[in-house]
């Protein structure tokens, strides 16, 4: 039953399962797509819709920001590059090395991720601007001239970037090479390949797609970040499309329809990537997991594991603990300075932020859509990765690129074609939390479907066709075969898209209601107006839920991934 | 110090807010419908002629403001703590996207927002123009002057207004050497240590549109070798300046300079011989409100003596009163001893607003 049956005239729950996904997708998609292309063509008077006459002025408009674009060009690449070699490396380690405390480096590798860019650039930004910043305001009382370092640069902004997305490099990439074979690269060295040799001819070309969807992922997410660039780009004057697009819609009157035609043009950069993807990984086969057994394996790397170690703790160090201590030392300051003063000293920013009604509710909210995304998220998009790369249903293939587009597309820009498309839905979704969780569902298909599409193309589809010929049918075989072999991919996906839906950012700024307010855009508003050492504190606050959060999830995940399948 | 130059509606701009009133599906004002004969009512220490049982009994106040996020949180604190039976819940966004935001909902027939406040009296003209207030002429507005209400009065009042200097960070700057006047802002010994706002700013606007009347526009294109920092907010530019990473700011806001002196801060003001720049802060019931008499029940208590003390003394607003009987502010200055910078023809001034966008953009590299 390759074609899902419809030669055999009646409809297979396979291809009913897989069309019905296929709408649901197409419907979070492409309604508010439809939205977004006519605001971007768009030409007359721009408060008053539906559009009174269309052209093309806005993406002629668009050769006006040259510089944006190469500057959006120079820090998206750059970061996507450091985010790579910084994913790839750390899950190398972590999933082919015996480093020491492999285990626990494997747990922390994923709080980069949920401390949020947000707070590195906070936290980074108290650190390394060039006057106020605690290293330079060390470094001056050391004797020294000028400023050791400068993060309001490109160069900044892409570090700050790429210590973030570095961690969903490692998740996507590492959940690739724990599920690979390690004999492969055993019978390179038994016929005497270096480590190195392994690594580069071996390993590498087997993690082709984890590292490829990472990349067209990471730099997607790039493309579209918006809280690092505002944070550092903007005191230097250093604007990239996303915190342009930010003022354009901010002053009066907004210019939606050209933040819309760049929102637009960036598709057809993903569109390419995308293209350029497919083409790899359907030119080779990246099966690892075949009905053959294998047992996870490391490789014993003898000193070098110390030199790892340190590696894995410099990361940590960067990403992690540093930012954090910044950002607890700042929220006990009145004014955030790096040598401690008793007359600095406050704990007012704690009193303040825990007295804000708004942040509290904000908090909650952000925590029960969170694990709603997840949870319906991860149905939705395994589904969808199994109906991309699994179901040979006709026109699965397009799919994918529709899936694509929310990644393509900033969210800043994305948010007002949703606000248009579910404000005039005859249910009432807009204004409440309903259409943040359309809004989450939507704008996360991309990572859900990359994370768990990263797994599924490892398992050798000859497992589900051994079921098939045993007279298994589709859902028995996905529950039985497919199903554990993904649990893995699955629950990663989950933790991703959970922390993904409380930390994010630009979606949520419009369609927050007054009654669904969440958490992130309360922490940016506390950057605006009131001081940075509240923020930090805020951002502290956050982190701490989140990491709560995180670990009782953790620990339900864990228990779930152990149970034994029948 | 003494008021230099009000604004006032021209004739024609009342002709086009009349003829524009059908746009966008918006309903007319309810002008008739307004109980003009019913007495006001007297309630804590204002008179309103709201239904207070009735604002009561719908329970909730929705809010727009353009206002930060603790100013915003801070204005409904104030009337929820006079009126606890009435939740608040408020949206906040920068003027344009908040706009934005009440049109688009407006042209799908949702009417969610009771009451709004905006940065900038363009937009607020505009909704004017298009019939999106509610007509509702307060008891208190005997204690504004003609020129800080709408026209006719009853759509909005100016809730206070934010006035602008030049500020410096005293650490860096010595008092002989620090700026007197506003060309002292084109000394090049500020270039690339200097400060202003993004174009979202009404304040912003009203600087550029007042210093190029006054000094001709050659004063902004000076301005642009500068190479300023733009910001969003108020707070930011202070708290650069407090830490030194920006040594003046050529758009220092009084409310937020008392905010950081009172922290400590190591920042001074200085109020330009020439006057201050000042933007209006415009607020007025929404028609089609979902809780209309909490609505108007706000619009009194807003305007009232209670509720312009809240706004003038709360640590994030800090807005300057314009009511006659106004106390002073929190430093003990009042509104009059300032000489105020605005304009005299706000429809010519909205007129401006391409030009701004596009020479201020422009100057920031967008």
């Amino acid at each position: 039953m390759s074609v899902a049956g419809a030669s055999a005239g009646r409809v297979s729950p396979q291809a009913i399962a897989g069309y019905g996904v296929a709408a649901v997708a197409a419907v979070l998609v492409l309604y508010p797509v439809f939205y977004l292309l006519q605001a971007a063509f768009d030409v007359g008077d721009p408060q008053i819709r539906p559009p009174t006459s269309y052209g093309v002025d806005n993406f002629e408009a668009l050769f006006n920001y040259p510089q944006i674009m190469l500057n959006t060009l120079v820090v998206s690449v750059a970061a996507t590059v450091m985010a790579l070699v910084i994913g790839f490396v750390m899950a190398w380690i972590l999933a082919r090395t015996n480093v020491p405390g492999r285990r626990a480096f494997e747990q922390l590798m994923v709080v980069p991720y949920y401390l949020t860019p947000l707070l590195g650039a906070l936290a980074w930004s108290m650190l390394g601007s060039p006057e106020s910043g605690f290293i330079n305001q060390v470094w001056r009382a050391l004797g020294a001239t000028g400023s050791l370092m400068d993060i309001n640069t490109p160069y900044g902004i892409a570090w700050v970037m790429a210590l973030f997305e570095g961690s969903v490099a490692f998740v996507m990439i590492a959940a690739v090479m724990k599920s690979m074979d390690p004999s492969l690269e055993e019978a390179s060295q038994v016929i005497g390949a270096s480590r190195l040799r392994t690594m580069l001819r071996i390993t590498l070309p087997l993690v082709v797609p984890g590292v490829l969807g990472a990349a067209v992922f990471v730099f997607a997410e790039m493309l579209g970040s918006f809280a690092v660039a505002l944070v550092l780009g903007t005191p230097n004057r250093y604007y990239v499309i996303t915190t342009a697009i930010y003022q354009l819609i901010q002053q009066y009157p907004p210019r939606v329809q050209v933040a819309a035609a760049m929102g637009v043009s960036l598709f057809a950069v993903m569109f390419l990537m995308l293209f350029v993807y497919r083409r790899i990984i359907t030119a080779g086969s990246y099966a690892t997991i075949t009905g053959k057994a294998f047992r996870p394996r490391v490789a014993d790397v003898g000193r070098l594991r110390y030199v790892l170690f340190g590696l894995c703790m410099l990361y940590l160090t960067v990403a992690v603990f540093l930012p954090i201590a910044t950002l607890l030392y700042a929220s006990v300051q009145k004014i955030a300075v790096a040598f401690p003063a008793a007359d600095n000293f406050t704990l007012n920013n704690f009193t303040a932020a825990m007295s804000m009604n708004a942040v509290r509710s904000a908090l909650t909210n952000s925590l029960i859509l969170g694990f709603a995304t997840a949870t319906i998220g991860v149905v939705l998009m395994g589904l969808l990765a199994w109906l991309i790369y699994r179901s040979k249903l006709p026109g699965s293939g397009l799919i994918e690129y529709v899936v694509m587009f929310p990644q393509a597309v900033p969210r800043l820009v994305f948010a007002f074609g949703m606000m248009w498309a579910w404000l005039v839905f005859p249910i009432l979704i807009y204004g409440t939390m309903w259409l943040l969780l359309i809004a989450y569902l939507t704008v996360f298909l991309p990572l859900g479907v990359r994370t768990i599409a990263g797994v599924m193309l490892q398992i050798d589809k000859s497992l589900e066709e051994c079921a098939q010929m045993c007279g298994a049918s589709w859902a028995y075989r996905t529950r039985t075969v497919s199903v554990p072999l993904l649990v893995p991919g699955l629950l990663a996906a989950w933790l991703l898209l959970f922390i993904a839906s409380v930390r994010e950012l630009g979606a949520s700024i419009l369609l927050m209601g007054p009654h669904s307010k969440v958490i992130t855009p309360s922490i940016v508003e506390s950057w605006f107006g009131t001081a940075s050492e509240l923020t930090a504190t805020l951002a502290l606050i956050q982190t701490m839920v989140v990491a709560a959060a995180m670990i009782v999830m953790m620990m339900v995940t864990r228990r779930l991934g152990a149970l034994p399948v029948d | 110090m003494a008021h230099k130059v009000h604004g006032h509606f021209t004739r024609r701009a009342l002709l086009k807010a009349s003829a524009a009133l059908p746009l966008v599906g918006i309903a007319m004002p309810n002008v008739l419908a307004q109980p003009m004969s019913k007495s006001p009512t007297k309630v804590l220490d204002f008179e309103t002629n709201a239904d207070v049982a009735k604002a009561e009994q719908e329970g909730q106040l929705v809010f727009y403001c353009h206002e930060n996020e603790a100013g915003t949180a801070g204005i409904m604190q104030g009337f929820n703590k006079d009126f606890p039976k009435i939740k608040t819940s408020y949206v906040r966004a920068q003027t344009g996207a908040l706009y934005s935001k009440i049109l688009a909902e407006r042209q799908a027939g949702r009417f969610d927002v009771d009451v709004i406040q905006l940065s900038d009296l363009a937009p607020a003209f505009d909704f004017q123009k298009k019939g999106g207030y509610e007509h509702y002429v307060s008891p208190e507005s005997g204690a504004y002057k003609k020129d800080n209400l709408s026209s006719p009065n009853g759509y909005f009042f100016w809730t206070g207004v934010d006035p602008a200097g030049i500020a410096y960070n005293s650490d860096k700057v010595a008092a002989a050497d620090a700026p007197k006047g506003w060309h002292d802002i084109l000394n090049p010994r500020w270039k690339g240590k200097i400060s202003c706002k993004i174009s979202a700013s009404g304040l912003q606007f009203v600087q550029w549109y007042m210093l190029r009347k006054l000094y001709g526009a050659g004063f902004w294109k000076e301005f642009a070798k500068q190479q300023p920092h733009a910001f969003d907010s108020r707070v930011q530019l202070y708290d650069r300046l407090a830490k030194a990473d920006d040594t003046i700011t050529a758009i220092g806001e009084y409310p937020a300079y008392i905010l950081f002196k009172s922290r400590g801060a190591k920042v001074e003001f200085v109020a330009p011989p020439d006057g201050l720049v000042a933007t209006p802060l415009a607020v007025g019931a929404v028609n089609k409100a979902p809780h209309p008499e909490a609505a108007k029940l706000f619009v009194d208590w807003a305007m009232s003596k209670r509720g312009q003390a809240w706004y003038q003394t709360n640590p994030n607003l800090y807005y300057a009163s314009v009511r006659t009987d106004a106390p002073p502010m929190p430093t003990g200055v009042s509104l009059s001893q300032f000489k105020l910078l605005y304009p005299s023809d706000w429809d010519e001034y909205s007129k401006e607003s391409p030009a701004f966008l596009k020479e201020w953009n422009g100057m920031l590299g967008l």
